[in-house]
């Protein structure tokens, strides 16, 4: 059997895994430190919609946390690097504060829909507008295809169902570029000249981080902060290749095991 | 005469892309040549119903504005889903909450809507907004049994002004995020063509359903053992697929086939022997 490539970067989630809500979590600021002595490549990682890399930039900032803007990886990112890849202008149904991710994508004469969670938009003359667009051929780029989420006053629909109505009257499938998707994970090493194999992902939701990234040939680290749940290690197969307490235990492991 | 014409005692005829065009405030425009059409067909004694999957307003609104474009047509005439939805509903105890266009809401007039145990969607156009989808959504995943039930399930439709999102599309979205599954009522659903054939008087093997939609009017029509024809008028158009083989295309000339459903029944000599 051959040996294992030697670790060369690393991919980290970050609500959950290096902060939990206005809290950074114990140790993960020097943690974070003592992984960049080492040589390896460092990226953030997250799904979201209405983010934009500045803005998550601020918050890590204030938490403590060293990190540069092109070190940040969203699921706005993916979809932003598809679009320059296909040479495609879209049509953007995304949040107002998504907006900055796309700066200097051209928009206009649309022959491409990129949709994330944007209630707004979701009204039927833009749903027709979407409709016609790839009808005629533009690609459908979901964010992701989360089905519903939880507000203050109850429940509410996310994108999946708008896509997925799409998907049905089109006849064509949508290309989901959030986690845990294989190309998120693949997209995210793009321009770190590691490959899969070289890289670990660090992360606590064990479905989405952890097997999404396993999937895409990584080594995933579960954590057992954010929305771990006891025994979540079960629900994939294979199982993580290890499960640890925290993000500066998972930090150990790497700098003692790995390099 | 044409084999696939023996013994044809009744015709089944869609509206939305076989007689008109839908869209603008009068109803839409007349295809060329289908009001004449109609009335050849009863001038020759066969017997005719119209099966329709419109749910945008009431059966005596757009009988209405049908006569006004020309068509000998009545209500009586007329298979449509909302008024099989209700007796659906009565037959099993079921209140809905509605999702529809504004103009179909009387055809529920006398069903019980208070403290709604189910979701019905019809073809809402503008009311397709994501608060009213959000409504709707809510009740779903707050029944412990929750049943959905879609006027059919038509992908998309063309109107005067271009091609829109149908009801199946909408169903879609809140089977997505319900993980549910619709039941639907209209074409293709078996049991509505079966009421359409039942309320004309004519089995299966022995009508034609026209129509412009290869899943809901061809497929479904086909499933129930009649014999069915593709127009290429309405959404045809915009069908990139091959429809699948019908024992009637196999046996039309061309020329029938292009002239659509007017251009079948100026051939119609066969149809007209056929009948007794």
């Amino acid at each position: 059997m051959a040996a294992r490539r030697a670790l060369k970067a690393v991919l980290v989630d970050l609500s959950g895994t290096l902060h939990v809500e206005d809290s950074a979590v114990p140790g993960a600021q020097e943690a974070l430190k003592r992984l960049r002595a080492a040589p390896l490549t460092i990226r953030f990682v997250t799904n979201t919609t209405k983010e934009c890399k500045k803005d998550l930039l601020e918050r890590l900032t204030k938490l403590g946390f060293d990190i540069a803007e092109h070190e940040i990886f969203t699921s706005l990112t993916a979809a932003r690097n598809l679009l320059e890849q296909k040479q495609v202008r879209p049509l953007l149904l995304v949040d107002e504060k998504a907006l900055p991710d796309f700066t200097g994508i051209a928009t206009d004469d649309p022959n491409a829909v990129v949709i994330g969670l944007a209630p707004e938009h979701f009204h039927y003359e833009m749903m027709n507008k979407a409709f016609r667009l790839i009808l005629d051929g533009a690609p459908l780029i979901a964010i992701h295809k989360a089905r519903y989420f939880k507000k203050k006053n109850g429940l509410a629909l996310g994108p999946g169902p708008f896509v997925a109505g799409l998907e049905y009257a089109t006849d064509i499938k949508a290309t989901v570029v959030g986690k845990p998707e294989k190309t998120f994970f693949l997209e995210a090493l793009r321009g770190t000249s590691c490959a899969p194999e070289e890289a670990v992902m660090i992360g606590d939701d064990c479905r989405d981080d952890v097997g999404g990234a396993q999937n895409a040939g990584m080594r995933g680290i579960l954590v057992r902060t954010g929305k771990y749940r006891p025994a979540d290690e079960n629900k994939i197969n294979p199982p993580p290749y290890l499960t640890c307490e925290s993000f500066p235990e998972a930090v150990e492991h790497i700098l003692e095991h790995l390099l | 005469m044409a084999a696939w014409a023996r013994a044809v005692r009744g015709l089944l005829l869609d509206i939305s892309g076989v007689l008109n065009d839908s869209g603008g405030e009068g109803g839409g425009v007349p295809i060329a040549g289908s009001a004449e059409a109609v009335r050849r067909i009863k001038a020759s004694g066969l017997k005719l119903r119209f099966c329709t999957n419109e749910t945008q307003a009431t059966r005596e609104k757009f009988v209405k504005k049908l006569q006004g474009l020309g068509f000998d047509i009545s209500v009586a005439e007329v298979t449509a889903p909302a008024p099989a939805a209700c007796r659906l509903l009565k037959e099993r105890g079921l209140r809905p909450h509605l999702l529809v266009h504004d103009d179909l809401v009387p055809e529920f007039a006398d069903i019980d809507k208070t403290n709604p145990n189910c979701v019905v969607i019809g073809d809402a156009a503008e009311n397709f907004s994501y608060a009213n989808l959000n409504e709707a959504f809510r009740v779903l995943i707050g029944l412990e049994k929750p049943v959905l039930i879609s006027l059919g399930k038509g992908r998309y439709y063309k109107e005067t002004d271009g091609l829109k999102l149908d009801v199946g599309a909408y169903m879609k979205a809140l089977e997505y995020a319900c993980d549910v599954q619709a039941e639907v009522v209209g074409k293709p659903a078996k049991a509505f063509f079966e009421s359409a054939l039942a309320e004309m008087g004519v089995p299966p093997e022995q009508a034609i359903m026209i129509g412009d939609d290869i899943v809901s009017d061809v497929g479904g029509a086909q499933q129930c053992g009649m014999r069915a024809v593709q127009v290429r008028t309405g959404k045809y158009r915009y069908i990139t697929h091959k429809p699948r083989k019908t024992a009637l295309l196999a046996g039309m000339s061309e020329r029938r086939q292009l002239m659509g459903f007017p251009g079948l029944l100026s051939c119609s000599a066969p149809i007209s022997t056929a009948c007794t």
